[in-house]
């Protein structure tokens, strides 16, 4: 083996460990802690008298009113997840349009001590509304693709790099420059 | 008699206002390249982008000036070591990110990185630098296919003439 294969060698070994510990570190599917999964407070209010009103599957109204005035879907079903935490769910009417007509999971609630925040299931949210905050980068383009998404855009650059390898391995002249 | 008019480099009469115009519009090409690359962050492109626009200088150097020329001017050995050195880029910034910070932080999570003392910003510059990334990759591979499709097709011609001759 010439000096060169030596180096590829030691490379394609570092390169595959570190590919193995990458896919090692990612965070299981529906992890509540990965980034772009965490729950995004929405406002916290007081809990006197709600809790009940939750646990038996009712929104209370003054609940409905906060989440109206900072100006998103109001929820149309509650569901206890555990002691102090619910969900809130959205059930698209039949009559409109939606292009997932299931129920849609919304708001998070925790109790916290005698206060309830209210959170919300955030994919969208996040990346459109905190990315910006959160990446000091205006271009929603740039920061979905290389920070929130970046696992998925260095596995593209390796596809595009092995492309090149194989037309290099299919088409590299051989032999002499023609003169 | 095959020197004489094959697209090597050195016969064909070619324009001399092609000639001029690609060696004016070359470097221009490759500036507005690498604004598409850095300004991917606050505008529209990206390393991608950015990364196909520089290699189509060197298709416009290849179409004009012939393909021995270019091979001579870029050649094959630093494709190959700039292939493999935008993908090492891409890695090692996000490796850079679980050394900083000790094994706390995830693969590219660019924020660890100490470029500056904020979070977000360090975020910022991390994406830029893995923009870089992609393009030095996207721009090899892109000049290595067009390269090595055009060698392919020399090659066949002179083995054709020769073969009639």
């Amino acid at each position: 083996m010439n000096q060169l294969s030596v180096a590829a060698l030691v490379f394609v070994l570092f390169l595959g460990g570190l590919f193995v510990y990458v896919a090692e570190d990612i965070p299981a599917f529906g992890d509540p802690d990965s980034a772009p999964n965490r729950y995004v407070k929405l406002f916290d209010m007081d809990a006197t008298g709600l809790v009940d009103d939750l646990d038996q599957g009712v929104i209370p109204a003054s609940l409905n009113a906060k989440i109206g005035a900072v100006g998103l879907p109001l929820p149309s079903g509650v569901a206890k997840l555990k002691e102090g935490e619910w969900e809130a769910v959205i059930i698209p009417e039949e009559t409109k349009q939606h292009f997932y007509p299931k129920e849609q999971k919304y708001y998070f609630i925790a109790k916290e001590g005698d206060e309830l925040w209210v959170y919300r299931y955030s994919l969208y949210l996040r990346f459109v509304e905190e990315g910006k905050h959160e990446t000091e980068v205006p271009n929603m383009v740039t920061y979905i693709l290389a920070d929130y998404r970046s696992y998925d855009t260095l596995g593209e650059t390796t596809v595009i790099f092995t492309a090149g390898v194989a037309v290099l391995l299919l088409l590299r002249r051989t032999g002499k420059r023609p003169e | 008699m095959p020197s004489k008019d094959t697209d090597t480099g050195t016969g064909k009469g070619r324009s001399i206002i092609v000639e001029t115009v690609t060696r004016l519009m070359v470097p221009f090409i490759q500036l507005f390249a690498l604004y598409v690359i850095i300004h991917g962050a606050g505008g529209p492109g990206g390393g991608f982008q950015g990364g196909v626009i520089f290699a189509s200088s060197f298709v416009l150097y290849v179409v004009a000036f012939g393909i021995v020329k270019a091979g001579n001017r870029f050649s094959e050995r630093a494709n190959i070591v700039l292939f493999s050195t935008g993908v090492y880029l891409y890695a090692g910034v996000g490796l850079l990110c679980i050394l900083f910070s000790y094994g706390a932080a995830q693969f590219l999570n660019y924020g660890y990185i100490p470029l500056t003392h904020h979070f977000e910003e360090n975020r910022a510059l991390g994406m830029d630098l893995v923009e870089v990334g992609i393009g030095i990759t996207v721009m090899a591979v892109i000049t290595s296919i067009f390269f090595n499709l055009v060698w392919k097709r020399e090659n066949e011609e002179i083995g054709e003439r020769e073969g009639e001759d």
